[in-house]
């Protein structure tokens, strides 16, 4: 987190001893809580702990521990590195009601929104990585010192697009975290225009996420315009439903003011992407399978299996299911009077999103082979190891982002008197 | 470097490819070659010609073959050949055509081959024969697309060696007889494979 | 001992636990051996070095090939002739399908031994079709099967190739002959160029590969047959240790049909010049754009 050049009514010198207590203060807050949290993180470093061991054998023996091939070449990991995307584009859900709409309930909150968007980064940068075969060349991607290949290749865009997200979230929570933390009001100046550019910056993460596959003429089930608009809408399907979860949590957990105008907007949005999605998915089906075709094995394979293979077929057959459950139920529910049925569609549409975004989009890409090749893959048990320690760090992140943010707001966490 | 992808991107790929060239460009690409063919192509000279297999072997178990002109002399079949229930071209399976011995063999002297002219062949001349008839094979043969080669692509860096129509092809049956395949790779993942 | 220091204790306690474990699962990297050398590991792209430079990476790499697989081997760096395009055609009415040319490739490349790797792969497919849906690659029956075709299919080294455009570290380019290469040493193992190609034609070295020493082929080239490292893309590169000196690739020499046609297409002369003026020469997924150097043909 950086600190603004600059606050008007703060000596710039005295930065220099505020801004260390700050992140002081802010390791204490992380590391200090009662028992859930202690169980909660203890949970999580143990679930990370068999993630790095995992993936240290996978780093010393190489990606032949995994159930990748030659065939289906990408799996779990990029996968989840695709979810991970869309969860951080859709936590903007958040940010434009409150900053475009200037919903001050909204406003209040959204910087749970803007944690998910770091944390969810996070997830998606450590899932490319646990995906190369050459951890120890990474610099090669480095400009300057590597060799870039931008703007030629879609992945070093999304490098530019990523982590440039990253940076953006990352000033906006650490500018608005620190100034309250000094008592300060924010100056807009500040934060206003990096969250303006931030809304328009988390359509083109996952814009460019989707054209990595999207561009790729040689596989006709990724080779479809329609992706990129699915990839949004289905973002902004998950960081609703992600959040809205979250923020009951926080409710339940904290002395942090959670009112319900929050969840009512963010249960509207889900009312509408997630029969978006839905629908977006339909189109897709109905020109595969409609054509026919060569080109369309990949959909075959996917919905009813080809060829006596059948892997993926419970798996997207559950996601729909799932998808149209949670829209029923987010149709049929008031989230003021029923909310758990609200929670129940947000897991079910969390659930389904990641199988249709994940093993359901990625997987079949590959399945049949570009010579028609036929080689299934599900994740083995490493993978699964693998993935599960990136979402628990994951979601350390975002509990100790939501536990300072808290801290600042509610004032437990402030600038000693005088230093200010 | 190549012209720039038809596409739509083409701008943005020449540019990026202008930036990948080499720092020493003396490393771009290697010394040229001289012109003029320096090297022969040579054609393979069968040697299973002029003789024909027996089921008589060797202590080593190797079949004994004979010259055709112990039988099939120049001025008249021998003794041998009149024998009846002769063990001799047994093993010679004629699965060609309509075509009859004396069709390609010198009816004077089994072991010479004549034209439809009638003009007269060494057995090693095979392939004028075979051409007779399979003009557009030959044709295909001599611009080097049948009947594969070895050596040099290149041949002012080095020779090449050709095969004869015979080598691949049994005379008497030309049809190639099906081969077992070489063992496929055992991809990750394919039939269960790991 | 009061409250606040009770617990600054307890957190002491638990992140030196905390550490521990991580240290403890971090412990299988202690046998990793990504890279031999700090040179190694800092050595920079191919295009950068100088000749001096890439002896000494090229001595280092036979150094290693020695103490990894016991063989002597000479690695060298083969440039592109001027004035050569390389161009592939191969005749399917001919092809039996006998696999010896994905055999060479297996030995010529120094391919795994036990995956019995090879970057040309052989579709036996229903007479009527070029749909590869109606292929097969997993025959063992007697070939050729009257009822069937047979296509072999390996790098089409395209001109306006998918795998070099993706690559987001330039590891993988196009050089002045037409052949598309990858540097082994700059390649990051990110496979998205496994996923951009249209043909199966590159592979990914999902382990060390394993070969016996005497089995190794000792005549190598940098940017082509030299055993590749863990982590890293192949694929093929017409031989470019045998082309570029003038010689014919391994899985031409191989084929006992002839199908196999290889040469340079500028050279008016050439057999791959004569095939593609006088047969109705087709490339495979033309629609894609791709623009391979690698054609197709039937007689007739």
């Amino acid at each position: 987190m950086q600190a603004p050049p600059t606050v008007p009514d703060v000596a710039p010198t005295a930065h220099t001893r505020t801004y260390p207590q700050f992140l002081w203060q802010a390791l204490r807050v992380a590391t200090d809580g009662g028992l859930p949290f202690y169980a909660w993180m203890t949970a999580l470093t143990a679930v990370f702990l068999v993630g790095v061991n995992a993936f240290a054998h996978q780093t010393v023996e190489g990606l032949a521990l995994t159930a990748m091939s030659d065939h289906v070449s990408w799996g779990m990991y990029i996968g989840n590195f695709t979810y991970g995307v869309g969860l951080a584009a859709g936590a903007v859900m958040m940010v434009i009601p409150a900053y475009l709409y200037r919903d001050e309930a909204m406003h209040d909150v959204v910087i749970v929104g803007e944690i998910l968007a770091i944390a969810a980064i996070v997830v998606s940068l450590a899932f490319v990585n646990v995906d190369l075969g050459r951890i120890d060349r990474i610099w090669h991607m480095m400009p300057v010192v590597g060799r870039f290949h931008w703007p030629v290749s879609m992945l070093t865009w999304d490098v530019v697009v990523l982590s440039g997200y990253l940076f953006l979230n990352l000033h906006v929570v650490g500018y608005l975290l620190y100034t309250r933390f000094l008592g300060r009001t924010p100056d807009p100046r500040w934060y206003v225009p990096f969250v303006f550019l931030s809304i328009v910056w988390a359509v083109s993460i996952h814009t460019v996420t989707a054209f990595l596959y999207s561009g790729l003429g040689g596989r006709p089930f990724w080779n479809t315009a329609i992706l990129a608009p699915r990839f949004i809408v289905s973002a902004f399907v998950t960081g609703p439903a992600f959040i809205v979860l979250a923020l009951q949590v926080v409710r339940r957990l904290t002395h942090f003011h959670v009112g319900d105008p929050p969840i009512s907007t963010l249960v509207a949005i889900l009312r509408v992407t997630v029969l978006g999605n839905l629908f977006l998915l339909g189109s897709e089906v109905f020109t595969e399978l409609y054509s026919g075709g060569t080109h369309t094995a990949s959909a075959r394979y996917l919905y009813f299996g080809l060829h006596g293979h059948h892997a993926l077929v419970p798996w997207i057959w559950s996601a729909i299911t799932m998808n149209v459950v949670a829209g029923a139920l987010l149709l049929s529910s008031s989230a003021r009077r029923q909310l758990w049925r609200i929670d129940v569609a947000c897991v079910l549409a969390l659930c389904g999103v990641w199988i249709e975004k994940g093993l359901g989009l990625i997987v079949p890409g590959f399945v049949p082979s570009s010579l028609h090749e036929l080689v299934e893959y599900l994740p083995n048990q490493l993978e699964w190891k693998v993935t599960l320690g990136v979402w628990a760090l994951g979601l350390m992140v975002f509990t100790i982002g939501l536990k300072v943010a808290i801290a600042v707001f509610s004032g437990q966490m402030h600038a000693q008197k005088g230093a200010a | 470097m190549s012209p720039p992808p038809p596409t739509s991107l083409g701008a943005i790929v020449f540019l990026a490819a202008c930036s990948t060239e080499f720092a020493d460009p003396g490393r771009e690409v290697g010394p040229a070659v001289a012109d003029g063919a320096a090297y022969p192509t040579e054609v393979h000279t069968p040697t299973t010609l002029g003789v024909v297999d027996t089921p008589l072997v060797d202590v080593n178990g190797t079949p004994i073959g004979v010259a055709c002109a112990t039988c099939h002399g120049p001025d008249a079949d021998s003794a041998w050949a009149a024998r009846p229930g002769e063990p001799f071209h047994t093993g010679t399976e004629l699965d060609h055509g309509d075509l009859a011995c004396d069709a390609c063999h010198d009816p004077a002297d089994r072991g010479r081959l004549h034209l439809a002219d009638g003009r007269s062949l060494e057995l090693g001349d095979t392939m004028q024969l075979c051409a007779q008839c399979h003009g557009p094979k030959f044709t295909t043969w001599q611009n080097g697309a049948h009947g594969g080669m070895n050596g040099y692509w290149d041949t002012r860096r080095g020779p090449r060696l050709r095969n004869h129509c015979v080598d691949c092809h049994a005379p008497h049956a030309p049809q190639i007889a099906p081969v077992t395949p070489m063992p496929r790779a055992h991809d990750r993942g394919l039939h269960g494979e790991e | 001992m009061d409250d606040t220091s009770r617990r600054d204790a307890l957190k002491v306690g638990g992140a030196t636990l905390g550490a521990a474990a991580f240290a403890r699962a971090l412990a299988p990297l202690t046998e990793w051996e990504p890279t031999t050398s700090v040179d190694a590991f800092l050595q920079r792209h191919y295009k950068e070095l100088d000749p001096a430079e890439l002896g000494t990476i090229l001595r280092r790499l036979e150094d290693e090939t020695l103490e990894d697989y016991g063989a002597s081997v000479s690695i060298e760096d083969v440039r592109p002739t001027p004035g050569v395009r390389f161009g592939y055609a191969l005749n399917l009415s001919v092809c039996i399908g006998c696999r010896r040319c994905a055999e060479a490739c297996h030995q010529e490349n120094n391919h795994d031994r036990p995956s019995h790797q090879s970057y040309i792969r052989v579709l036996e497919i229903d007479k009527g079709s070029i749909d590869l849906e109606k292929g097969r690659t997993d025959y063992d029956h007697a070939v050729p099967r009257g009822d069937k075709f047979y296509m072999p299919v390996q790098c089409h080294q395209c001109d306006n190739a998918p795998c070099v455009k993706v690559c987001p570290v330039e590891a993988t380019w196009k050089e002045a002959d037409g052949i598309v290469v990858v540097d082994y040493n700059w390649c990051i193992g990110c496979r998205y160029c496994e996923a951009a190609c249209p043909y199966h034609a590159r592979r990914f070295n999902w382990e060390k590969p394993e070969i016996p020493a005497e089995e190794v082929n000792p005549d190598q080239a940098y940017l082509s047959n030299r055993v590749r490292p863990a982590g890293v893309m192949e694929k093929c590169t017409f031989c470019l240790h045998r082309t570029r000196k003038g010689k014919l690739p391994a899985c031409l020499e191989a084929c006992p049909t002839g199908a196999r046609v290889f040469g340079n297409v500028l050279d008016p002369d050439s057999e791959i010049r004569w095939v593609l003026e006088n047969k109705r020469v087709f490339v495979l997924k033309e629609d894609l754009g791709t623009r391979p150097r690698f054609f197709y043909y039937f007689d007739g």
